[in-house]
């Protein structure tokens, strides 16, 4: 299987899970997610992302640092990602188990 | 690389090409950036969020996306409004200077040019209509107009833009297909009184 496949199909899902401990504006992002998924988000990847939380509500630009934009994760961003990752989880486990038990 | 950011759609680019630009910055250019953008502007493309007419989302916290259809070439449009006010201008101009200010020798030269165009076929109607035609292309550009939900709630945005080109050549072409309307209304109600 392809590493991290399924991730790589889901930039939002990386991208809310790296603004869950704070604002980042795009390059922080992207070397976020490389650390903790080994994904290199491209700069159109990130921003197609980015472009889609936004208008979902999920995610919110804040004042402009400089010449960067950070984004930081709204209460229905977090609620979001907490009920997807409470899914992956579940997933995960039953998954885990079940190799575990064959 | 940054040429690519114009393959996104107008409305996309309003909103994040600046941001987009500067990360590129730190991306040395390669293939793989190359066809992350370009498959990014063909997904944004063929999104349907952008292509409906009218009906943009304001992105929650950010700023309101708007596109018309044409919104995306204001300078080609000013240039094009340009091209159709002219010969109205120049017309109008020579005409002044020739019969009005009596400039020395305007006369002899304009008076066989502004005879001939006089006789051509509905050319009064054509010269005073383009003057205003152009006022309205020029004008596209510098209005936008969008929908969308913010904060639950549907809202319209009305944004006016000033692009100086756009600007000055709506202007010149309001008082110049008006001075001229006037000019003709003026000629005609005394050719009437006659």
């Amino acid at each position: 299987m392809p590493a991290a496949d399924s991730h790589s199909r889901d930039p939002g899902l990386l991208v809310l899970i790296s603004l869950a401990d704070g604002p980042k504006h795009g390059h922080a992002i992207i070397q976020d997610v490389t650390e903790f998924a080994g994904i290199r988000l491209g700069p159109g990847t990130l921003y197609g992302a980015l472009a889609r939380l936004e208008e979902a509500g999920w995610i919110a630009a804040l004042p402009t640092e400089g010449r960067r934009h950070p984004y930081r994760l709204t209460k229905t961003g977090q609620a979001a990602l907490r009920t997807r990752l409470t899914g992956l989880d579940t997933a995960v486990r039953v998954g885990l188990g079940r190799i575990t038990a064959s | 690389m940054k040429r690519l950011l114009r393959l996104y759609p107008a409305a996309w680019r309003e909103r994040y090409e600046d941001e987009l630009a500067d990360l590129l910055t730190e991306f040395p250019a390669s293939p793989s950036v190359l066809l992350d953008l370009i498959r990014g502007a063909l997904i944004e493309r063929s999104s349907a969020r952008w292509r409906v007419t009218g009906s943009y989302p304001i992105p929650a916290g950010g700023q309101p996306m708007f596109e018309h259809p044409v919104h995306r070439h204001p300078t080609r449009l000013a240039l094009l409004a340009l091209l159709l006010v002219t010969p109205t201008l120049l017309f109008v101009v020579t005409s002044v200077l020739a019969y009005q200010l009596e400039v020395p020798g305007m006369e002899a030269v304009v008076d066989p040019l502004i005879t001939n165009i006089a006789a051509m076929p509905w050319i009064d109607v054509i010269l005073v209509t383009a003057p205003f035609v152009a006022a309205i292309l020029a004008a596209i550009p510098l209005v936008g107009i969008g929908s969308g939900l913010a904060d639950g709630e549907r809202q319209l945005t009305l944004t006016l833009r000033a692009r100086a080109l756009n600007v000055f050549v709506l202007v010149t072409s309001v008082l110049l297909g008006g001075v001229l309307f006037l000019y003709l209304l003026t000629e005609f109600v005394l050719e009437a009184a006659r």
